[in-house]
């Protein structure tokens, strides 16, 4: 099994707002994220998609074997929060993903990967 | 949609996502050469009328053919698949192909928003 640890933070939300060129302000400014109801600035679901995947990558020797990957986005995640992300094996070319934060919620669910044999 | 793929910033975006920027495209950078590159179109058409405050992205689910490369120019699709209010809730599918040069596929995205009312 393959496990990655990570504790967001505003400057890793912004890299990645950044580097995707996704600059939807609930990520980037907290008082435009409480006007839409939110707690403050969120993480990006492709944000915690990213992470899923390198540890799937890790768990699939290498990210060129990833030939599927599915994600639904059920919880928020916030600076501040610890999200354990882990891949492992769960039948022929399939990894089972999950992605569990600090109170033991899950972040995303019905999450897997296919991978090439 | 045409979309270059700067080795540069899928280096970024690697690094935003914890993922090694020498070993080439993270998977997950289909964010942005595939669904970055057309989801503009859906949120940008009056017709759509997204309100951007309102949009949740639930869930995701990117499949490679392969992986491009580093320096890669690739050309994206998008579409709206479905179209859906219940409850109060409206739910988008909006899905993309992406195709190489010599129009082989190369990813297809399928992503699910929800707009809250």
């Amino acid at each position: 099994m393959s496990t990655l640890v990570v504790t967001f933070t505003k400057n890793q939300i912004a890299a990645y707002a950044e580097a995707s060129g996704d600059h939807n302000p609930i990520h980037l400014d907290d008082d435009f994220a409480r006007t839409v109801g939110l707690p403050g600035v969120i993480a990006h679901g492709l944000l915690q998609m990213g992470l899923m995947a390198t540890v799937a990558a890790e768990a699939a020797s290498g990210a060129h074997r990833l030939r599927r990957l599915t994600c639904r986005f059920a919880g928020m995640v916030v600076p501040g929060d610890t999200v354990t992300f882990t891949a492992e094996p769960s039948g022929a070319g399939k990894l089972e993903l999950r992605a569990v934060n600090q109170r033991g919620e899950p972040v995303l669910t019905k999450s897997s990967a296919e991978v090439i044999g | 949609m045409s979309f270059q793929i700067e080795p540069d910033r899928a280096a970024a975006f690697a690094k935003a996502i914890g993922a090694d920027p020498a070993a080439g495209v993270p998977p997950t950078f289909a964010a942005v050469y595939s669904l970055g590159a057309t989801a503009p179109q859906l949120f940008g058409d009056p017709d759509a009328a997204v309100d951007f405050a309102r949009l949740l992205h639930a869930e995701q689910e990117f499949t490679w053919a392969r992986h491009p490369r580093p320096g890669e120019t690739v050309t994206s699709q998008g579409q709206v698949a479905s179209d859906v209010t219940r409850r109060g809730m409206r739910f988008v599918s909006f899905e993309t192909q992406t195709t190489d040069r010599a129009g082989q596929p190369v990813c297809r995205s399928k992503a699910l928003f929800v707009i809250r009312s």
